[in-house]
């Protein structure tokens, strides 16, 4: 023990050192301490809550405080790996600091001990500033840091050097113990953050929890789908979406990990009887089950972001008004767990449409990405005003109160969806032979649903598309044309109308604030 | 040397299990942007690798770096190709000619493709009297256009050598590194840009297909 302390200097500032050595040693005492905390933190974030892990929670911190012209920077350079970037980043810079904090510590342990406390603190405080921590959110950067001091104490003591006679070159006392120290904790580090990284894969709370989830069958279960929705031209989205090709639209860094078992729903702002329920208590309530297009308003004309699946949920009309809604409210703000905010306007959950705390995607419990355990549905409105995910509370306001995320970044606080037909086949730039070619698609209209599809080959007349059966308004309907195709290269267009008798505007419009505008094109070569 | 290594050995595994490896990352959806924004798990996956590497070339530094700007790399990575190249002023004279030869859908929707992206410069280089004509000449206009489309995503890495064009035309790029040249002429002046379906390589002179 006392071998350490009357080690006069660091050896690093010691002339006549061998500086590899003295490195090696202030590398090891430093890196291997800060890698054993880091390891151990991750492998009990994996265990407790894997958004704990202190450095995916300074990385959060970091990209919340960074300011734009650096954000900016991150993504020219890095693409779409900043992410990546930025946790490599904060890697690069602990680094860094565990060597200090090597040097520290083999001047004084106290110094060293007392740098990684202070390095516990700065994650402590990340972990805690997240939006949905809770106090056990911190048990991973304790673990860590008190392994980590362990290790630290281990190696400086095993680092322990002797001066020797002549012109000043201490040599390691043991270099046999010292090489297995720092070996064992290399393979401390290394094991725990490999188990802790495996253990988070394959099973997060959020995946053990779902595995665990049984619902009851619904109560009121959706009619059959007609066979007649379904043209069954190749090359045609399929009509209902299977939940591993349903498009994903959000800003969650990691898909958020939710225990049913802990997890509540809360309602509360401008009614008379705020109210929590636990998930079983949702389920006592019966589960309605329902066939529904949602899209995402970031669609361009003719893009991805659309999808039908058969749902089941918990009505939502009646839970606000059995909480007593008060006068002169006019929007529901849902909240995720990670804090992500959407405002609907109470008119449109309340007017009678299947407006559903969402509970399954085709007939399983929510897939994680996709909301688990609970996700908002609204028929009729883009995803980002009525389909909130990870759901966690709700709280009746007003749209002048309150500004939820993407308002506050100008998109628009109401947003019905637009009438809107997409070609599915042929694909763009596809090569066909002349004569009859099936050309089939989709429209959509949720809320009014589709009356006419039309279709026009270059500045062509508009020819009225074939629709396939639409059991229901909010659902997308499929169409085919055929069409006698004759050789050259040719722009196919198709434009919806409504069931109420409107038609698509040809006026072009980009996503941003309220839904793309236009018709859907393509440009076919038929050989 | 072994203790380093021992060190080392460590070091480098926790980082690259804690996802600097960022091969088996899910979660590169994007936090605070300025659109609702797709995630790159799903469902666009035929996505390239190609997405991994970054932008190069001088012509970049034209490139607005306000990412709330339409025209940024950030803002490009999160739309399709010729979404993409709307927002960038560099290629407003590509856009209007996509826009005319009713091209803007298709290349939306086109999977993994590669746009070679002339320059306001590049077109600025052909007479004015036989750009104006080619304007107006819609199939001829939809040649040139598809020409500049390689029915593959190339990377950095993938570049070099013959490539099919949508037109049915090859396309061949010589060099290295961070310098080719298209065509034995056109160079590309901002290479490797990403877009939702599209990797972009902004050339400085306009390609003309053989037939």
């Amino acid at each position: 023990m006392a071998s350490t302390d009357v080690e006069p200097r660091p050896a690093t500032s010691r002339p006549g050192l061998p500086r590899s050595s003295a490195a090696v040693r202030v590398f090891a005492v430093g890196v291997l301490s800060a890698g054993v905390a880091l390891g151990v933190a991750h492998l009990v974030a994996a265990l407790v809550d894997p958004a704990a892990d202190p450095v995916l929670a300074v990385g959060g911190v970091a990209i919340d405080l960074a300011p734009q012209p650096v954000k900016a920077f991150a993504i020219r350079t890095f693409g779409v790996n900043d992410k990546i970037a930025l946790l490599c980043g904060v890697y690069a810079l602990l680094a860094v600091a565990a060597v200090l904090l090597g040097a520290a510590a083999l001047r004084r342990r106290r110094h060293g001990l007392v740098g990684l406390a202070g390095f516990a603190a700065v994650g402590v405080a990340a972990v805690l500033s997240r939006p949905a921590a809770t106090p056990v959110d911190v048990l991973p950067v304790l673990a860590g840091v008190l392994t980590g001091m362990a290790a630290m104490l281990v190696l400086v003591s095993a680092a322990r050097t002797v001066a020797v006679a002549g012109p000043g070159r201490p040599r390691l006392l043991n270099r046999r113990q010292f090489l297995a120290t720092a070996a064992g904790t290399a393979l401390t580090a290394s094991a725990t953050a490999a188990i802790g990284q495996a253990v988070g894969h394959r099973s997060a709370v959020g995946a053990r929890s779902r595995a665990a989830v049984r619902l009851p069958p619904p109560t009121r279960p959706a009619p059959p789908l007609p066979g007649g929705v379904s043209t069954g031209v190749q090359g045609v989205s399929a009509f209902v979406t299977p939940n591993r090709d349903f498009y994903r639209v959000d800003t969650a860094l990691t898909v958020p990990q939710v225990d049913v078992r802990t997890w509540r729903l809360t309602l509360d702002g401008a009614v008379d009887r705020p109210r929590a329920w636990t998930f079983d208590d949702l389920l006592a309530r019966g589960l309605v089950e329902r066939d529904i297009t949602l899209n995402c308003v970031s669609n361009e004309v003719g893009g991805p972001y659309v999808g039908t699946a058969r749902w089941a949920g918990v009505a939502l009309a009646p839970l606000l008004r059995e909480a007593g809604i008060r006068a002169g409210q006019n929007q529901l703000v849902s909240r995720s767990v990670e804090g992500m905010t959407i405002g609907t306007p109470l008119e449109a959950i309340l007017d009678g449409r299947d407006a559903l705390l969402a509970v399954a995607m085709n007939g399983e419990p929510l897939p994680l990405e996709h909301g688990f355990p609970v996700r908002m549905l609204v028929p009729g409105l883009y995803g980002y005003v009525g389909a909130c995910k990870w759901l966690t509370s709700l709280r009746v306001t007003t749209f002048d109160e309150f500004d939820p995320y993407w308002v506050q970044r100008g998109w628009a606080a109401d947003a019905p969806v637009k009438t809107a037909s997409r070609i599915d086949t042929p694909k763009p730039f596809a090569q066909r032979r002349a004569g009859p070619v099936m050309v089939a698609g989709v429209a959509w209209a949720q809320r009014r649903g589709i009356g006419a599809v039309e279709v026009q080959v270059d500045d062509g007349p508009w020819r009225q598309a074939r629709l396939a059966d639409g059991p229901s308004p909010d659902l997308w309907r499929q169409w085919t044309y055929r069409w006698d195709a004759t050789s050259g290269s040719h722009t196919l267009r198709v434009r919806a109308t409504d069931a109420t008798g409107d038609t698509q505007t040809d006026r072009r419009a980009a996503p941003f604030p309220d839904g793309a505008t236009g018709w859907h094109s393509t440009t076919v070569t038929i050989t | 040397m072994k203790r380093r290594l021992f060190a080392t050995v460590g070091v480098v595994t926790v980082l690259a299990l804690s996802g600097c490896g960022g091969t088996d990352s899910e979660d590169t959806a994007s936090g605070g942007s300025a659109a609702p924004s797709m995630s790159a798990s799903a469902p666009m996956t035929s996505m390239s690798p190609s997405m991994t590497s970054g932008q190069f070339g001088s012509g970049c530094a034209a490139v607005p770096t306000d990412a709330s700007n339409p025209g940024s790399f950030e803002a490009m990575a999160k739309v399709p190709v010729a979404t993409a190249a709307s927002g960038n002023p560099l290629l407003s004279t590509l856009v209007t000619a996509v826009k005319k030869a009713n091209l803007v859908d298709s290349l939306n929707g086109a999977q993994g493709v590669t746009v070679f992206a002339p320059t306001n410069d590049a077109f600025a280089k052909i007479p004015k009297a036989d750009l104006d004509k080619v304007l107006a000449d819609d199939a001829m206009l939809k040649k040139i256009l598809t020409y500049h489309v390689v029915t593959t995503q190339l990377s950095p890495d993938t570049l070099v050598g013959t490539h099919k064009t949508l037109q049915g035309g090859d396309v061949t790029v010589t060099g290295g590194g961070t310098e080719f040249t298209v065509n034995g002429a056109s160079m590309v002046v901002c290479g490797n840009v990403s877009t939702a379906n599209a990797t972009v390589y902004i050339v400085d002179s306009v390609l003309m297909p053989k037939s």
